[in-house]
């Protein structure tokens, strides 16, 4: 929070404020240097940069898998821009994306759930994901409430768990691997019933975006309303800043931060559940991986704007639809996107003290 | 359990509690300073990978171990600048440095090995102390290993040494606790967390180095899996005192290595699990034993006179 | 001006000189033009209220912060010192008005700290350490944890830390704040013998008792300028009052005054209501102990009636701390209960007793009374954001207006409601935090800890109206602060507080001063009494 951010709104403006110029010219420069990294190893820069716009704007269908990808980044985003209002940090996007998968797909295979009605079939196995994300997040939550435990390292444990968790239940047939019927049967559930799938917007396979897009929509505003408008944002900004003081005014330590880390583990659950309903329709090994880490950063560019979550989640999911082609068509590794990453982030570290005294100027 | 399984599971709790001994002295040391470096998990990254193709290129694993310390020491103070210099968060400098190792590694080993090949690199040998490695039955399976692990017993008995009866013992220890003090009596705050922060880098590079051309002779994309935020678990698990961090690392080193004993006791636990479990302990650990107040009281926060 | 009459000439040449030194915090001048002359042998005192620049002076000197004009001077040459390791290499040396020990290590290491290289020789430091202890009457366990020790104690250890380094200067930033009377006279008397001993030594205070007693030359600051100086300050006492307050003394409200040692201390007349002595807050046989089992209170019982206002004196750390959180509802207490009339109040939270109608303010506001990243009327409504609620959502412009008429009824400064909190000066602040409480709906009684600590006289003086106001409401008013002046001005009643223990009461009577001063350390009550009848 800056000197001038008095009323504690999110920045939705488009004024020229060096929070917003300096995210860009992070990217800028993080995608120069990747374009360097491309010449290095030999690939002609122009084939990468064609592969790479054709990955992402390609087809229709590729458009359309790019933004259910932004639509996972976006709520993991939005679930650390929510936990970081009150000065914690999420980082266990990845294992709760897993146990959201993993609650999701186990919902939607039971029996019972594929006849409900009211589109209770795919809604049910949704709630599933977010309550298992939730729950990882409280367990979180809790340890710090407890034993004052550092949430970065509890919530990556528990992403490390998570994942084996996922590796667990997809290679155990008697959890949710498919039934062997050679040796050779891939560790991986049955396929979900249709009637658990996700509505697609169209309708139409090629152009696959389903009703996560409306649902995540909804949710930003939700949050975006919140943060800046209600006593909820209010007590989250007050626990943040100074856990004791809030304390001392009556805004509950406790129920504050397991609110916080619950919400953010819950969206990140349901970020996985749409990915299980919405596209992949299989529990497989390591299908979070990298989701989690990508809307992190989404979340940490966004520097508590939700409007920042939603540009750079898209940012990286059009990028990770580049980088895929870029692999397959112009041999240059997904490795690449990788890199880009990381040193947006370092960029971005490393500038906020020159924010900070650009702004309070 | 005959005494020969219980040997060979005391020598694989040492084998894979080392490199989480040699990181998390280094990180005890840095965080008692006042820095947490989140980033251990990237340095050893970039140790590991760095010795890995230093040893391939030169038929050399001495080298390739020069190598590996060498590369480690831009990517530590990259984390010093950023935690001291320019006050960035520091948890997220840390990961985003390890975001950006493990892509760099990642892509120059698809580049320098094609995707699929494991190439055979030479490793470090193995030593055997003359007493202790000819204990019959327990001698050769515990204490035979490779020398860096005695190198790193004696850098962690330096490093008790140093911390308890040195004016850089002191120092550090103020820094982390009261660095206004430090300040105050003529020392630089911001020096003696550099030091830290690139001792931290060092001791995570010869981690690093033992998990490629040390223990498995060979380098896989992300192979520290984690290590590195093991190794953080330890020291608070071992309340930032160096004993007790060794006892953690062992402790994670025994949880790691069941996944290969128990089954060969023939217990049938699912693999996952038994992956799970060092994490399972370091989180355990991590959320029950310890209070908010063993910490060094600056952790996390940068200096600012 | 300059007040040197006659007799005394600066026939020794100065050791530290600073001339027209000016130093600015963004706009903000802290320093204007200031120029003085330390001399070895003697000692200079640098008196100012609150906020007049005492500190920024003393941290000019040992390099902390750099003059933005005017230079300095060292034995004559021109001296910049580059930091704290400059500074002491050139034999400067100074007890800070925070300490900067390290809690958890002994007194020997924190000596160490910084002054060898290699290997620690532990037992020479604590040998040097009973020297200095003969020498200047500093007696010390060299091998005592510092969190161990009593404030007055760590002072001494920092006194030590400076003159183990045989320092030509010695420079003390506010020392008495912490101390007990008797304290008080054992530094003094440390100062004189460090100046005896040829070293310069300069003293910031803004009590003038110390001034009479040692000083042999005064600067006076006001706003960051030299308002006054003299080389015979007992004479020129009154003169350099009127200087560092701009005014006169009778124009100030005198517990103001006598809290700034400006004026004697003055009984207070207060008109009580005596029809119904109803007792409002209960506090019975509250015991705390911390997590390391020792005891941090032991067994406080009191009684506050409704319009009383009862002081509890003592030095910092001697349990004032866990009594105000444990009425405040942050820590629980081992033992013992609180009632506030009927209701009992042991082991709510803090919701619930703000609700019940305690208000506190807190002796560290930024710790605990306020977030100051928020705005100002956030802060103001912090524990009643309840009632700017609709639906969840946060009336703002109502929330902006009920600020804004509080600001005006409290005299709060500040650029306006929406001002972060941050931005506001201390004294603005203390109000701020003071307005809340003491404008709680329901409020019957109000703890405010320390107070006025670190506030010009101005807003000492609103403190103490506001006060005062609140008791004639007949709110029983709780006052805990170390420093007796302001109870004996204010109270009606003064218990002790020694170790977690109260060591007796009595009435709020400046003739029982060395009574009271006696039990603060640590002479139980009947004990006192009979050595002072005897």
């Amino acid at each position: 929070m800056t000197a001038l951010d008095q009323s504690g709104k999110t920045t939705a403006r488009f004024t020229v404020r060096p929070a917003l110029l300096v995210p860009i010219a992070a990217v800028g420069f993080a995608a120069l240097i990747g374009l360097g990294l491309i010449a290095l190893i030999g690939v002609p820069v122009h084939d990468a940069i064609a592969a790479f716009i054709d990955g992402t704007v390609g087809s229709a269908y590729s458009i359309a898998a790019s933004i259910n990808r932004s639509i996972a980044f976006a709520l993991v985003g939005f679930g650390f821009v929510l936990a970081n209002r009150a000065n914690l940090t999420n980082v266990g996007g990845e294992g709760q994306i897993a146990v959201g998968g993993i609650a999701a797909t186990a919902v939607a295979l039971d029996g019972h759930v594929s006849g409900l009605p009211l589109g209770l079939a795919f809604i049910l196995p949704m709630l599933a994901g977010v309550i298992a994300g939730a729950v990882w997040g409280a367990i979180a939550a809790i340890m710090k409430i407890k034993a004052g435990t550092n949430e970065v390292i509890s919530t990556l444990l528990l992403s490390f768990i998570g994942v084996w968790l996922l590796y667990w239940c997809v290679q155990s047939p008697a959890l949710l691997r498919k039934p062997m019927t050679s040796s050779a049967t891939l560790p991986e559930s049955l396929e979900i019933p249709d009637e658990t799938k996700l509505p697609l917007l169209t309708g139409d396979y090629s152009f696959p975006l389903h009703i996560g897009l409306p649902i995540a929509i909804v949710i930003a505003v939700v949050i975006a309303v919140v943060l800046s408008k209600t006593i909820l944002g209010l007590r989250l900004r007050a626990v943040g800043l100074n856990p004791v003081a809030a304390n001392r005014a009556g805004i509950s330590y406790a129920r504050t931060v397991i609110f916080a880390l619950a919400s953010a583990g819950g969206l990140g659950g349901l970020a996985g559940a749409l990915m299980l309903l919405g596209e992949q329709y299989t529990l497989k090994d390591g299908f979070s991986s990298g989701y989690g880490f990508d809307g992190l950063v989404a979340g940490l560019l966004a520097r508590g704007s939700v409007t920042g979550v939603i540009a750079a989640a898209l940012l990286f999911g059009f990028m990770r639809s580049g980088g895929i082609n870029m692999e397959m068509v112009a041999e240059v590794p997904t490795a690449l996107v990788v890199v880009i990453q990381g040193l947006i982030v370092i960029t971005l570290a490393g500038a906020a003290l020159f924010i900070e005294r650009w702004e309070r100027k | 359990m005959t005494w020969e399984l219980f040997a060979v599971f005391l020598g694989s709790s040492i084998r894979l509690a080392t490199p989480l001994l040699l990181a998390g002295i280094g990180e005890m040391v840095s965080e008692r300073a006042g820095v947490l470096n989140m980033s251990i998990e990237g340095m050893m990254l970039t140790s590991a990978f760095a010795s890995a193709v230093g040893a391939w290129a030169t038929g050399d694993p001495l080298i390739g171990l020069l190598i590996g310390i060498i590369a480690v020491q831009p990517v530590a103070l990259l984390q010093a600048v950023l935690s001291n210099t320019l006050r960035a968060n520091q948890i997220v400098s840390g990961i985003g440095i390890n975001i950006l190792v493990l892509g760099a590694t990642t892509l120059a080993y698809r580049e320098i090995f094609g995707a699929r090949s494991r190439a055979e690199i030479p490793g470090l040998g193995k030593i055997k102390p003359p007493l202790l490695g000819d204990i019959p039955v327990l001698g050769p399976a515990v204490f035979e290993q490779v020398w860096l692990l005695y190198l790193g017993i004696a850098l962690i008995v330096l490093t008790a040494l140093v911390l308890r009866y040195t004016s850089i013992g002191l120092a550090i220890h103020a820094a982390g606790a009261e660095p206004k003090a430090v300040d105050k009596s003529g020392l630089s705050v911001t020096r003696i967390r550099y030091g830290c922060v690139l001792f931290a880098g060092f001791m995570a590079s010869l981690a690093g180095a033992f998990l490629s051309i040390g223990d498995i002779h060979t380098f896989t994309e992300g192979m520290t899996r984690g290590a590195g935020y093991l190794a953080i678990a330890s020291v608070i698990f071992g309340k930032w005192r160096v004993g007790g961090t060794v006892l953690a690392c062992l402790l994670f080193g025994a949880a790691t290595a069941l996944q290969f004993q128990l089954p060969a006791l023939g217990v049938d636990v699912p693999n996952a699990l038994l992956i799970m479990l060092p994490y399972l302990l370091a989180l355990l650990a991590v959320g029950g034993l310890v209070g908010r107040q063993m910490a060094p009281a600056t952790l996390g926060e940068p200096f600012r006179r | 001006m300059s007040m040197t009459s006659g007799t005394q000439t600066a026939s020794v040449e100065p050791l530290l000189s600073l001339e027209a030194i000016t130093k600015r915090f963004g706009s903000f001048a802290a320093l204007s033009d200031v120029s003085l002359e330390l001399r070895p042998g003697e000692i200079h005192c640098i008196l100012g209220e609150n906020g007049a620049g005492k500190s920024t002076l003393c941290n000019l000197i040992f390099g902390v912060h750099r003059p933005d004009s005017g230079a300095m001077r060292f034995r004559g040459v021109p001296f910049q010192p580059s930091g704290p390791a400059d500074a002491l290499s050139h034999g400067i040396a100074m007890v800070h008005q925070h300490f900067s020990l390290v809690p958890d290590m002994t007194v020997v290491d924190n000596v160490l700290l910084g002054r060898e290289r290699g290997v620690l020789n532990r037992k020479q430091c604590a040998r040097q350490l009973e020297k200095l202890a003969i020498d200047y009457g500093l007696p010390l366990d060299p091998y005592a944890k510092i969190e161990d020790l009593s404030v007055g104690e760590r002072q001494r250890v920092e006194i030590v830390k400076c003159l183990i380094r045989d320092p030509s200067l010695f420079v003390l930033d506010e020392p008495t704040a912490v101390l007990l009377p008797d304290e008080i006279a054992a530094l003094l008397d440390v100062c004189r013998r460090v100046a005896s001993s040829g070293r310069a030594v300069v003293l910031v205070t803004h009590k003038l008792a110390e001034i009479k007693k040692i000083a042999d030359r005064v600067t006076v600051l006001r706003g960051g300028r030299v308002v006054a100086t003299s080389a015979t300050p007992a004479a020129d006492i009154d003169a350099l009052v009127r200087a560092m307050i701009q005014g006169n003394v009778e124009a100030l409200d005198s517990s103001a005054a006598s809290v700034l040692g400006l004026a004697p201390v003055q009984r207070a007349r207060r008109d009580r209501s005596t029809t119904t002595k109803t007792e409002a807050l209960q506090i019975d046989g509250l015991t705390v102990r911390d997590s390391q089992g020792v005891t941090r209170l032991d067994n406080f019982t009191l009684t506050v009636d409704r319009g009383e206002i009862v002081g509890v004196a003592g030095v910092e750390g001697n349990g004032q701390s866990e009594l105000t959180a444990v009425l405040s509802g942050m820590m629980t207490a081992t033992g013992g209960r609180i009632h506030l009339g009927e209701a009992e109040l042991t082991g709510l939270a803090p919701k619930q007793i703000t609700a019940a109608g305690i208000g506190i303010v807190p002796e560290d506001r930024h710790a605990v009374g306020c977030v100051t990243g928020m705005s100002l009327a956030e802060n103001i409504y912090l524990n009643r954001l309840d009632e700017f609620t609709r639906f969840g959502f946060l009336k703002r412009t109502a929330l902006q207006r009920e600020a804004a008429a509080m600001m005006q009824r409290f005299d709060v400064r500040a650029r306006g409601p929406a001002a972060t909190f941050f931005s506001l000066s201390g004294g603005n602040q203390q109000k701020a935090v003071l307005a809340r409480e003491i404008t709680l709906p329901n409020l019957t009684c109000l703890v405010a800890a320390q107070p006025t600590r670190g506030l010009d006289v101005g807003a000492v003086a609103a403190v103490y109206d506001h006060i005062r106001a609140a008791s004639t409401r007949g709110v029983a008013i709780l006052l805990v602060s170390s420093e007796l002046d302001e109870l004996l001005s204010v109270a009606d009643r003064i218990v002790v507080l020694y170790r977690g223990r109260i060591m007796g009461a009595c009435a709020a009577d400046p003739a029982r001063r060395e009574e009271i001063g006696a039990m603060m350390a640590g002479h139980a009550q009947d004990h006192v009494q009979g050595n002072l009848h005897a």
